[in-house]
């Protein structure tokens, strides 16, 4: 192992440990399992007027009130059918204001992988084409490419662009 | 010199930085020690000498000096200390607490409050407050009470009694209490939401609707009428006796009454009426604020009370109790009276009042609530600059509640609040737009039609006007608001006319689908503030609701921020 290679691995060393996997469009996401606090099946989701379009309302989680993103339409991806699969993932996000529950629609959920320093890569330059600010790595896993997200940056925008709306 | 008394400060708070849960148990217990012994102080002064009461003053004073040393807060420490050595010589009756005494412990008191909060302030990272001059006038001051150089002697004071003989059986009847966090109790009022809601989705299965069964419709009766119990029980968790508000109230009398040199009884009753914690909080200002005010305007000097031939003494009674739903608050003074004539002639000078118009009595006397209004001759330490009545006003729009005054001449005046018992709980009208449901707060809806073809006006080709009988409101369609997939029938439509500070307008919507009770929950900070949405309600099933709020839909058909959004 190179010098090269092994500063790499300790630069990724602190993304290590358990991802839940999940698709969105063709693409494979994840993000950190202690970030997760349930996962529901689609339900009823309340629009809330005057937010962006990937805000697709507030929904009752068992008493609680939280807001809903789709990830797709967030990602720019174009719509996509509620199908048996679709779900929603029910995260902790830490924003400016503190912690908050926040639901994200995504295709389907995959899998929980444990994902060991060497299998993360840093965030490659994509140049301006691409806004790799929520991107905390990519993990190559069995010949497949798996975006790690940094969710408190993801919907930390969330935040500001809707007070801003 | 101020750099090294930072230094000092700062290492005082050492110990409550490092651990700040202890920090804020600290802080809520001395404040809640301070108001316990606020309360037996104003006893004391009714009956002196009396020492279960002496008692009740001087642990919470012991056990904030405690506290305070064991944390290392040496200037709280400092003042307790030496209060608490007054005390002990009155509790042992070698000095005799005359009404100079109770007044040197109550500013004590409020010493100590100030200290806390800034303690509070200091630990989130703001400037201090300079309390150290205060607090040595005050330790002086205590010292020459106990050398027996009082500010002024008090013959007058009874020896002190035995402990018992008429002892105030009010102390004794205390209830245990634990203090709980907030957020928990929220938490638990949430699931018990949740559980109603499940509970009528079984109850009103179908499933189980074409079952008959005795045993099991039995049980489902019982499920109901434990979980409507559960519910019940729950909500009252965040309920708590106005008494505390009533405590503050006293207090203001006591000094008030003193300085202006009126000599006043107050009455309280109802001070175990039970309200939202919340709402019991948030009114104590304004009440501060009507009973200054009834003080300085409404009950005379002694002198002109004789003259007009009534009792010296004049008589300020606050009460408190329920009325359907609602927590009734009375404020009555046996003083002059509101002077309509004044206030008339006042609010035509300021415009309020078109020259030529006819309002009725009530209405002149609400004129008192306007911004600025003030028909003092003179400005008063306590009152008489305008400012005052219309904060009031407007703190008790915030809760929700109305304000009445019913005033006599020569008689006195009564100012009547009407809160709802709770923030937390919302009466509302659920309309419809198409699939989307909202609730209204019925305390906005006046009535509702259904306009027939005449009633409805255009302006610029659209239907823009409703006539209700003489006036003519502005509509607004709610799912044009909303941009709703609007689907409904506009000639089959319903309109709600809603009112908020006086103007109103007439909602569009679909349907009325019923009145019901909601929690109000946040839709939290994600959303910042949606324009014509007050937040969110969990719907009998199971569903979101948005609650809508009546001040910027109303707001929206006035101004002329039509379809900004």
């Amino acid at each position: 192992m190179n010098a090269e290679t092994t500063a790499a691995v300790s630069r990724t060393a602190g993304l290590a440990g358990k991802y839940l996997t999940f698709a969105l469009a063709d693409e494979e996401y994840g993000l950190p399992v202690l970030k997760v606090r349930e996962i529901i099946k689609m339900m009823d989701i309340t629009e809330v007027p005057q937010v962006p379009a990937h805000v697709k309302g507030v929904l009752n989680l068992r008493g609680k009130v939280i807001p809903v993103i789709d990830l797709r339409l967030k990602f720019g991806f174009a719509h996509g059918d509620v199908t048996p699969r679709t779900c929603i993932i029910v995260v902790e996000v830490v924003l400016s204001s503190g912690p908050v529950m926040m639901g994200i629609i995504v295709d389907h959920v995959s899998e929980v992988l444990n994902l060991a320093a060497e299998e993360i890569e840093d965030t490659p330059e994509f140049g301006d084409r691409v806004c790799t600010d929520y991107m905390k790595g990519v993990a190559k896993v069995k010949g497949t490419v798996k975006i790690l997200l940094d969710l408190d940056r993801v919907l930390g925008t969330e935040d500001a662009a809707l007070r801003a709306a | 010199m101020s750099i090294e008394e930072n230094v000092v400060t700062d290492n005082e708070l050492a110990f409550l930085r490092d651990d700040p849960e202890m920090a804020d148990l600290f802080l809520a217990e001395s404040l809640d020690h301070l108001g316990t012994i606020e309360a037996a102080l104003l006893a004391l002064d009714e009956r002196p000498g009396d020492t279960t009461l002496l008692n009740d003053i001087f642990r919470p004073f012991h056990t904030i000096k405690g506290n305070a040393g064991a944390l290392g807060v040496t200037s709280v420490q400092e003042v307790a200390h030496r209060v608490e050595n007054l005390l002990d010589l009155a509790r042992s009756g070698r000095h005799a607490m005359g009404p100079a005494d109770v007044d040197v412990v109550l500013r004590a008191v409020d010493l100590l409050s100030s200290m806390m909060r800034d303690i509070g302030a200091r630990l989130k990272g703001q400037p201090p407050t300079d309390l150290e001059p205060a607090a040595q006038s005050l330790i002086e001051v205590v010292e020459r009470c106990i050398s027996g150089q009082g500010e002024a002697p008090s013959p007058a004071v009874a020896p002190p009694v035995h402990a018992g003989a008429k002892a105030d059986a009010k102390t004794t009847t205390e209830t245990a209490s634990i203090k709980v966090d907030t957020r928990k109790l929220d938490s638990l009022v949430d699931a018990v939401g949740e559980l109603i809601i499940v509970q009528s989705l079984i109850q009103e299965d179908p499933a189980l609707a074409t079952r008959i069964d005795s045993r099991l419709a039995g049980n489902l009766g019982q499920l109901k009428r434990i979980t409507a119990d559960l519910q019940r029980s729950a909500m009252a968790l965040r309920m708590v006796p106005i008494r505390q508000a009533f405590q503050k109230v006293s207090r203001i009398v006591r000094d008030l009454s003193r300085k202006a040199g009126k000599s006043v009884e107050l009455v309280l009753s109802g001070e175990d009426t039970e309200l939202d914690r919340k709402v019991v909080e948030e009114i104590t200002d304004p009440l501060m604020h009507m009973v200054r005010n009834s003080l300085d305007h409404g009950i005379e000097p002694s002198a002109a009370r004789a003259a007009a031939g009534k009792r010296q003494q004049a008589r300020l009674a606050l009460s408190a109790y329920h009325q359907g739903g609602h927590i009734v608050i009375e404020i009555a003074d046996d003083g002059k009276g509101l002077d309509t004539e004044k206030i008339k002639s006042k609010a035509i000078e300021r415009g309020l009042i078109a020259p030529g118009a006819t309002p009725s009595v009530e209405e002149i006397h609400l004129m008192i609530f306007q911004a600025g209004f003030s028909t003092a001759d003179k400005v008063t330490e306590i009152s008489g600059r305008g400012v005052g009545m219309d904060v009031v006003r407007r703190n008790i729009d915030a809760l929700r509640g109305s304000i009445a005054i019913a005033s006599e001449p020569g008689k006195g005046t009564t100012f009547q609040i009407k809160l709802p018992l709770t923030l937390a709980v919302l009466d509302g009208l659920i309309v419809g737009v198409g699939k989307e449901r909202f609730v209204m707060p019925t305390t906005a809806v006046r009535e509702s039609l259904r306009p027939q073809p005449g009633q409805v006006h255009n302006v610029q080709g659209e239907p823009r006007l409703v006539q209700v009988r003489d006036c003519l409101l502005p509509l607004v369609a709610l799912g044009e608001m909303f941009r709703l997939p609007h689907q409904g029938d506009p000639s089959r439509a319903t309109v709600v006319v809603i009112e908020d500070g006086g103007s109103r307008v007439g909602l569009v919507v679909d349907a009325l689908l019923g009145k019901q009770e909601v929690v109000i929950k946040s839709l939290g900070e994600t959303f910042g503030a949606v324009r014509g949405v007050a937040g969110g309600a969990i719907l009998g099933d199971g569903r979101v609701g948005l609650i809508l709020d009546a001040h910027g839909i109303v707001a929206l058909g006035r101004g002329g921020e039509r379809r900004a959004a």
